[in-house]
Parts: C-alpha cells; sequence; structure tokens
C-alpha cells in the first residue's frame, strides 16, 4: 500500500497521455508518406509497450542499486558504442547516427546523466569532488562523449545535454565559479557565433567581407545554412528557408483550434517535407491538426511531466537522486524548447526529438527508461540503504 | 527528509522548475503569436502554395429557328485524358517515361495511336501537372467502347466529356448563323487570376459571333488542391457552371431553305424579312460552307481551300456584299421626283437614248419605248425616263430619298456584317477620286448605276419601306419590339410607284413566274453592269414587296386593309442574264413558298 501511495500518478497519466498523443501524430504523419510508413503508429505502441515495462521494472528497482551497480558499465557501454557508431554506422541524411537499429547517441543521453549523478550524489564525497577537480571531472565525463556525438553530428544531442550537465553540477554544488566562467563563456562564444553570421550574412555585405567573417566561425557549411535561415527566414524560401517556412505555415494555419486529427493539409500534401514530419518537425504535424488548444495541452503535459521530476528531485532521499531527476527533467525540457523552438522559429534547426511525440524507439525507451528511475526515485525515497 | 540541511541542491529543484515553467511560457507565447495573430496569414499563405482556381466551361446555348428548329447545339464530345498522379516517379523523366509507356499501352487497346508527343507530356507536368492530359480528343464510339471495356486496366485514365459546337443543318444558313472557335478563356469575377482553364468556346462570326456574351453562359469554377511537387488532390467545386440561354432567331427554315435552292449553283444573296416587323425570315448568301468543318478546330487546309476559293464562300453576300442596285433603285429617284412636285403622269418619250453632255445612256429597248409616264417607265424599266427625272429634281433630291430609304447607312442590323454601301454625293466623290460631281454621274445613280452601292438586306428593307411606308430596321431575332421609320413620303406619293412595281409583275419585266403566287406582289428588277471589257458582267436582281391578299371576281387579287403578312424580298444573282430572266422567277419561288400558288385558272385572271 505504501508503495502505490508514493509512486507518482501525475507522471504516470501524463506519460500516457503523451503516449497516446504521440501514436496520433505518427499516424497521421505516417499516412501522408509511402505505405511502409503507414503502420508506424502501431510500431510506437509496441515500443511504447516495451518502454512501459522498462518503466515498471526500473521503478519497482530502488534506483540506488541501480545507479551504483549499472551506471558507470552503462557509461562504458555509451562511450564503446558512440565510438562504433562513427566506424560502423551507416549513414542516412549526412549524419552517422545509426547503429544496426538504434541510435547510440540517444542511449547515451541517458547514461551520462546517470553516470554524472551516480558521481556526484555519492554518499560521502571527497572534497576535492565539490572543488576545480570534480569540475574538471565533469567536464571530461560529459564532454568526452559529447564530443563524439559531436562527431556524428549531432549538434542537438550535446545541446540539448548541456543544460542537464550544468544543472547537475549547480545542483551538486561543484565549484559554482567554475560553472559561472563556463556559462558567461558559452553565453559570450553563442552571442558572438549570432552576431558574426547575422553580420556576415546581412543583405548587401559585400562577399570579401563575408569570407572574412565567416573564416572564424567554426560551423560546418550546413550549420551556417541554418544559422543563416534562423536569422533570416525569408531569404530562401525555396532552400534552406523551405522547412521552417512550412513548418510555420503548418502551425499557424492550425490557428486555434486546429483542423481536426489526421486533416492537417501541410502534412498530407507533403509541404512539410516528410524525410523531417515524422520526426524533428512532428510538432507541426500536431499543432496544424489541433491548434492553439492543442499546442497549449501538449505543452502542459510536459509542463507536468518535467515538474513532477523537479517535485521527485525535491522530495528525493539522497543527493544522487536528486541530480539524477532534476538532470533529466532538464534533458527533457531541452528536448521540447528546442524541438518546439525551432518549428516556431525561436531556435535554429537542430536535428532534435519531440519526447513522445517524435517517432524513433530508441529516445521513446530511452526517456521511458529515464522517468522509469526518476519514478523509483519517488517510490523509494523512504528507504535507507 | 532529514538530512535536507547537508543535502545539495534543494533550491535547484525550484529554480529547475521555475526555470522550465518561463521555458515553455514562453513557447506557448511565440505559439499564441503564430498560431493566433498569424493564423490568417499562414493560412493565405497555405491556399497561395496548395490551391488551383480552375474555370469549367459553361455549355454554349443553342442556336433555334423561328419555331424552335435546331440552326446550332452541342454534341458530348468524349476524350479519353491520363492523370498524371497515377504515374508519380522520383524523376520528372521517369514520370514522363512511365506516362508514355501507359499511353502506349492503351493505344493499344483504343486501337488508335496517341498524337501527344513526349514532349508535349514534358511540358504538361511542368505546366498543368495537376490537371488531366487529354490522350485522344474526342473519340469515336468504338473507341469508347474498348475503352470502356478495359478500364479497370487503365489505371489512370479517365472518359472526359465536353461539350464540341455542330450544327445539324450543315450549311442551312451558314453565314447568319456563323460558327465558333476555341480561345483563352477571359476570366469571370474575381481578382485572382484562374490557374487553368479550358479553351472555351467563342463565336467568330455570324450570330454565334454577335451573340457571343448572351449564348456563353458562366462559367464555373473549381479548386484543386495540389501537393508540394504539384500533383492534384482534391477537387471542390466552387461555382457550378451555368448554361447559356438559347437563341431563338426569326429565320424560317422552310423560307431559308427555298432561298438557298434558288440560289444554288449561283453566286448570290437573298434576303427575306419580314416588312411588318422587320425580322428576318431568309439570309442566304451561295455559296456557303459547312460550319461544321470549322469545329473543333478549323483545319488550315480546309481554311485555304474556302479562302482561296475565287467564289468566297466565306464572304457574306446578303449583309456584306455590295452591289450596284441598277434599276431597282429607279423607284426611289421616282419618288423624289413625285415629291418634287413632277406629276407621275407627265409624259417624257423615251427615244431609246438619254443624251447627256457628251454621254448617251441607252435604253433596254434601243428603239425606244416612246411616251413613258412613271408607271409604265418602272414597269418598262426604262432608263432615259429615270435619268430625265433625275435631271429634273437634281442630284439632291435623288441622295435624299436613296438615304431616306436607309441607302449608304449601316442598317442596325443585329449582326456582325452590316455593311453601308455607298450613296456618293459631291463630297464623296471628291473624296474618292479627286473629282467634281457631273451631270453624267446623277444619270448614272437616277438608274441606280455608277457609284451607288447597295446590299441585298438593304434593298430588300426598300422593298418593305415602299410596300408599308416604314423603314424598318431588320431584326435576327424574334421578338424584339419593332422599330420603323417613317419614309417621308405620302400614302399618296408611294401609291403611285407601288402602281409602277405592280405592273413590273403584272406584265412588265418582272412577271415571269409572278403570276400564279398567291398574293399581292409589286417588285422591280435590276440588271446592273459592272466591269468593263472582259469583264463585264451583269448582276441581275429583283426586290419584291407582298402582301396576303384577297381575291376579286376574276381571281385576281386585291389588298386588304389589314394583310397577315407582309413579305419584302431582295435578291441578287451574279452573273444573271437579266433581273427579269433570272432572278424575278427565283424571288417568286421564295414567295410562292411564303404565300403559296394559286390555282392556273385563278393565276390567269390574276396576271391580267
Amino acid at each position: 500500500m505504501n508503495v502505490l501511495r508514493r509512486i507518482n500518478w501525475v507522471q504516470v497519466v501524463a506519460m500516457l497521455m503523451l503516449v497516446a498523443i504521440g501514436t496520433t501524430c505518427i499516424w497521421s504523419a505516417g499516412n501522408a508518406r509511402e505505405a511502409v510508413f503507414h503502420g508506424m503508429w502501431k510500431a510506437n505502441l509496441q515500443t511504447a509497450a516495451l518502454g512501459l515495462a522498462i518503466y515498471a521494472l526500473l521503478a519497482w528497482a530502488d534506483y540506488r542499486k541501480v545507479l551504483q551497480w549499472v551506471s558507470l558499465p552503462a557509461y562504458a557501454g555509451a562511450l564503446v558504442l558512440l565510438v562504433a557508431v562513427l566506424l560502423l554506422g551507416s549513414e542516412i541524411y549526412g549524419g552517422k547516427r545509426w547503429l544496426w537499429f538504434f541510435q547510440p547517441s540517444e542511449i547515451s543521453k541517458l547514461c551520462i546523466i546517470a553516470f554524472l549523478a551516480q558521481v556526484y550524489g555519492m554518499k560521502e564525497p571527497p572534497a576535492w569532488l565539490r572543488s576545480i577537480g570534480g569540475f574538471g571531472l565533469g567536464c571530461a565525463l560529459f564532454g568526452v562523449p559529447a564530443l563524439l556525438v559531436l562527431m556524428e553530428p549531432d549538434l542537438g544531442t550535446a545541446l540539448a545535454l548541456a543544460p542537464a550537465f550544468l544543472v547537475i553540477l549547480l545542483a551538486g554544488r561543484i565549484w559554482r565559479r567554475g560553472i559561472t566562467v563556463l556559462l558567461v563563456a558559452g553565453a559570450l562564444a553563442a552571442a558572438a557565433l549570432l552576431g558574426a553570421v547575422h553580420e556576415a550574412e546581412r543583405p548587401g555585405v559585400t562577399p570579401d567581407r563575408r569570407e572574412t567573417i565567416l573564416k572564424y566561425v567554426p560551423l560546418k557549411p550546413h550549420q551556417l545554412k541554418r544559422v543563416k535561415t534562423f536569422l533570416y527566414p525569408d531569404t530562401d524560401p525555396a532552400g534552406a528557408g523551405y522547412t521552417i517556412r512550412q513548418a510555420m505555415i503548418a502551425i499557424g494555419s492550425g490557428g486555434f483550434a486546429g483542423k481536426g486529427i489526421g486533416k492537417g493539409e501541410t502534412n498530407s500534401l507533403k509541404y512539410l517535407p516528410p524525410s523531417v514530419s515524422m520526426n524533428d518537425f512532428i510538432f507541426c504535424v500536431y499543432a496544424e491538426e489541433t491548434g492553439f488548444v492543442g499546442s497549449l495541452v501538449l505543452l502542459s503535459l510536459f509542463a507536468t511531466l518535467c515538474v513532477s521530476c523537479a517535485w521527485i528531485a525535491w522530495g528525493a532521499s539522497d543527493t544522487r537522486g536528486r541530480l539524477f531527476a532534476l538532470g533529466f527533467a532538464t534533458l527533457l525540457f531541452a528536448h521540447v524548447y528546442v524541438n518546439v523552438g525551432m518549428s516556431v522559429g525561436l531556435v535554429p534547426i537542430t536535428g532534435l526529438p519531440l519526447p513522445f511525440i517524435s517517432s524513433g524507439r530508441t529516445f521513446l525507451l530511452t526517456v521511458m527508461a529515464g522517468l522509469g528511475i526518476t519514478q523509483s526515485i519517488s517510490i523509494h525515497k523512504e528507504e535507507e540503504t | 527528509m532529514k538530512d535536507e540541511i547537508d543535502m545539495p541542491g534543494g533550491p535547484a529543484c525550484w529554480i529547475v522548475a521555475a526555470g522550465i515553467m518561463v521555458g515553455l511560457l514562453v513557447l506557448a507565447v511565440r505559439l499564441e503569436r503564430v498560431q493566433i495573430d498569424s493564423a490568417a496569414d499562414s493560412r493565405r499563405r497555405m491556399a497561395v502554395q496548395s490551391e488551383r482556381r480552375v474555370q469549367t466551361d459553361a455549355p454554349r446555348g443553342r442556336i433555334l429557328a423561328r419555331g424552335g428548329a435546331v440552326l446550332a447545339e452541342n454534341r458530348l464530345a468524349v476524350s479519353i485524358a491520363v492523370n498524371a498522379e497515377s504515374f508519380q516517379k522520383r524523376t520528372w523523366s521517369d514520370t514522363a517515361a512511365k506516362i508514355r509507356e501507359a499511353i502506349d499501352a492503351a493505344s493499344a487497346i483504343v486501337g488508335r495511336p496517341s498524337p501527344v508527343t513526349d514532349r508535349e507530356i514534358m511540358r504538361h507536368l511542368k505546366q498543368a501537372l495537376a490537371r488531366p492530359l487529354v490522350v485522344w480528343r474526342d473519340i469515336g464510339p468504338d473507341e469508347l467502347a474498348r475503352f470502356s471495356e478495359h478500364e479497370l486496366d487503365l489505371p489512370g485514365f479517365v472518359a472526359l466529356e465536353r461539350e464540341e459546337r455542330v450544327y445539324p443543318n450543315g450549311s442551312l444558313a451558314a453565314h447568319l448563323v456563323g460558327y465558333v472557335g476555341r480561345d483563352r478563356a477571359e476570366s469571370v469575377a474575381g481578382d485572382e487570376a484562374f490557374r487553368y482553364y479550358d479553351m472555351e468556346m467563342r463565336g467568330r462570326s455570324g450570330a454565334e459571333y454577335y451573340y457571343d456574351g448572351y449564348l456563353r453562359g458562366v462559367p464555373g469554377e473549381k479548386r484543386l488542391l495540389v501537393d508540394a511537387r504539384g500533383f492534384a488532390h482534391d477537387e471542390t467545386t466552387i461555382v457550378e457552371a451555368k448554361r447559356g440561354p438559347d437563341l431563338e432567331l426569326a429565320l424560317d427554315v422552310g423560307v431559308q431553305s427555298v432561298a438557298e435552292a434558288q440560289l444554288a449553283g449561283h453566286k448570290g444573296a437573298c434576303v427575306v424579312m419580314d416588312a411588318a416587323s422587320g425580322e428576318i425570315l431568309a439570309f442566304a448568301s451561295a455559296p456557303a460552307y459547312n460550319p461544321n468543318d470549322f469545329v473543333p478546330i478549323l483545319r488550315q487546309a480546309v481554311y485555304d481551300g474556302l479562302s482561296r476559293d475565287p467564289a468566297k464562300p466565306l464572304l457574306n453576300r446578303a449583309s456584306g456584299g455590295t452591289y450596284a442596285p441598277g434599276s431597282t433603285f429607279k423607284p426611289l429617284t421616282a419618288l423624289a421626283a413625285i415629291h418634287q412636285g413632277i406629276s407621275p403622269h407627265f409624259a417624257y418619250e423615251c427615244i431609246g437614248y438619254y443624251q447627256c453632255g457628251q454621254m448617251k445612256i441607252r435604253c433596254s429597248r434601243t428603239w425606244g419605248h416612246g411616251p413613258e409616264n412613271v408607271m409604265t417607265a418602272l414597269r418598262d424599266s426604262c432608263n432615259p425616263y429615270f435619268c430625265y427625272l433625275g435631271a429634273a429634281v437634281g442630284t439632291n433630291a435623288v441622295i435624299a430619298a436613296a438615304r431616306a430609304f436607309g441607302l449608304g447607312a449601316k442598317t442596325g442590323l443585329d449582326f456582325p456584317t452590316d455593311a453601308a454601301g455607298v450613296v456618293p454625293d459631291d463630297a464623296w466623290k471628291r473624296e474618292k477620286y479627286n473629282e467634281r460631281w457631273f451631270p453624267g454621274d446623277l444619270a448614272q445613280m437616277s438608274m441606280g448605276q455608277g457609284m451607288l452601292l447597295a446590299t441585298p438586306l438593304q434593298m430588300a428593307r426598300v422593298a418593305g419601306a415602299i410596300g408599308t411606308g416604314l423603314l424598318a430596321t431588320p431584326r435576327l431575332i424574334a421578338g424584339l419590339p419593332p422599330e420603323f421609320s417613317p419614309v417621308p413620303f405620302t400614302e399618296t406619293e408611294l401609291g403611285f410607284v407601288r402602281e409602277g412595281m405592280r405592273m413590273v409583275v403584272a406584265g412588265g419585266t418582272g412577271r415571269k413566274g409572278a403570276e400564279n403566287v398567291d398574293a399581292w406582289v409589286i417588285g422591280k428588277t435590276g440588271t446592273a453592269e459592272v466591269g468593263v471589257g472582259a469583264g463585264r458582267r451583269k448582276n441581275t436582281w429583283f426586290i419584291a414587296y407582298a402582301e396576303t391578299c384577297a381575291h376579286g371576281a376574276d381571281g385576281s387579287p386585291r389588298r386588304m386593309t389589314c394583310p397577315e403578312r407582309r413579305i419584302a424580298v431582295a435578291m441578287v444573282v451574279e452573273n444573271g442574264e437579266s433581273g427579269g430572266g433570272t432572278t424575278a422567277p427565283k424571288v417568286c419561288e421564295v414567295l410562292k413558298h411564303v404565300f403559296g400558288t394559286l390555282a392556273p385558272e385563278q393565276a390567269e385572271g390574276g396576271a391580267q
């Protein structure tokens, strides 16, 4: 009885509703594509069922033991897989993200957070861990896999992980000065980058000046194009700006109440490129069909999910649980913010899935596993080990 | 919770939660902007990229003759077309190849090779992707049957129905009815242009042209929903096309057929007008053409044949052919003279010619008619008499009479071809030939020769106006309120001329054929000489006015106070023998059709 009372039911309900919404969106987006994708929603349900099993298992298991015994091998395994995908991965759309049937970078998100929580949440941490030494260790633990992910290249995953990493360091009170420096440096770097691209791509700039500026901008051509499209969305409506333009049309034409489920025209008439409509831009499909009302419902569900994680963190009985829950809440939020943000032109386009909604087995399982661990933190908060 | 004090990250939980809420709030605000504030703009942008306006053809109204006989109608032409969306491939050239393949397969089934070329397929994909590509236009019933039988084996192919003009009576009244062609559609209401339209049926000549706007109806509008590549997905009818109304002409198919039969083998024209209303009962021009050759497309060879034919079948002689009216003009000279105070009984001795300065104008009877008055001069068509009359009253009086009868001006017929002809005067001659007006010109004009030109339509009006005293505006369509202008001559003055013209048919130059028309007929022959030397020809005229009559004890026609029918006829036959010999009998055949034939014994009485 105690266990049932300690279960965070809000989280369970929000999660199941998100699975339902996601399956509907995948059904709608898949119908607009080739026949192979028409049954994708069933696959999503199967994956969700598997995810639920994993969720239940991890919720039932004591997260302390899981983190203690599994996080290190998981982290190491993730590193191996990230190296393997670079060597053996199959190339799709110009990136090596797939190893056989899954995406190692998605799994690594959870492994990194779990291991960081395990390291900084240990019961009697040595003094060096709270000072510059710990900071350095954290940078290394985060930096190495982030670098590997960046090499795929998967900028989105690296960017989504960074806030979670910072939150874990912050909440774990690890050398605040370093974190401040990191934050300021990151903000400055981002501002400098955007400023430089803004200046270089400004209409009317001479090619010479553009070349000179871009020499100092460490972006790959396709990344540069995305930043440029973000800053000047109307410059190339048929080319680089096409997807974001269609995304805005889709979301905007949904209006207040939407066009009805399965009736999104931008999607069904393939104006929204089918290659992204089920993954990175699935929010457009959803927003077009359900309108502003639907968007608010979805954001509320994500808010519920994230806040439930924060709530669990606050009530956690040890640091490791708290750090994990906070890190995972931040990870979830980063995905939602970047994904929805890029669909509405707030954030440059980076390939990042929307949790529960985008079709992607690896990520769905990863998210459900993470939530399972937070649920376990809620269930096992009174127990001492 | 007891070790919360030494457990780090308590405030962090609140900070993270607050941060997440703020972030999601930012997204919500942004979504409000996108989905509420600019929703209309996004919908418009969506419509611009995914909607195509298509104009749909309105069936054209029929053209009917009096009593409902069909002169022009539509038939359903079936075309077989292919929809590109059934053959989508990754590249356009693959799609085109796939379509080609399908067309070839279908050719084998339909049994006719398709005229569609690879280039046309490619062009269709680029320009009109969302619409069906017509593979066979206007297929026959056998081919359609084969297609329908195998339709299931031919996915992507559809049979399209379209209306095509057809003229069931062929060349009957061809010049009057006219013909249609196809042309770019004019956009109907709405500011955005149509993306697609069918080539619309458009009147090119005749009543089809003049009443084009009436017959055409109102095109409809469809909206095609197209996907990102441009393939059609769905279509909605926004406005249903409205069929054009039928046009009922005053034309009488019976009279028209007789008139055409009389002109068969000749070049010439005949206009039969209801003098009481101005309605055109027959409007024949020979030779004619078959307007069915003009639809759906006028083939170059056919057009070349018609336009190079020396007989000029495309020329509408009835209202567009201008001829010297010859002696048919003489009643107007007579009227001018009587109106000026010259007595109709004034006698002038015809000695076989009229001396006008250096010029000698000959009479048809070389030894002269002897003394003539207006009536007998009309009966005998005596040239010197009318030359004399003209000289006696002067140019202006003759011109005034000609103008009073509508010569030298458009008739106001509701028809594209309405030649004004020429009533020459001093100013006109100076303008045209840089020469002053000579007395010889007046003499020529007085007998309908020289520079005077009139159309058969105008002369039919003249005949009608002499008969009724009212110059009617001719009308192609039935039931319009009639329009008249009274001629400025008294009934008495007109009476003398009618008497002379009555004598023409009762024993004068126009007696041939007139004797057994069951009507009171007056007429005037005309033989206009044109050209010089080897090109010298005679255009032979007959104009007549006839009305329903009572019969005297001897069977002779008597005028009634309120005749049931009043008919005016003018006919010209090019290269004829003489007005009385060639044309008058033909006109009488037409009149016989209208009024019926007298029994021979009655005819005998009437001839006297």
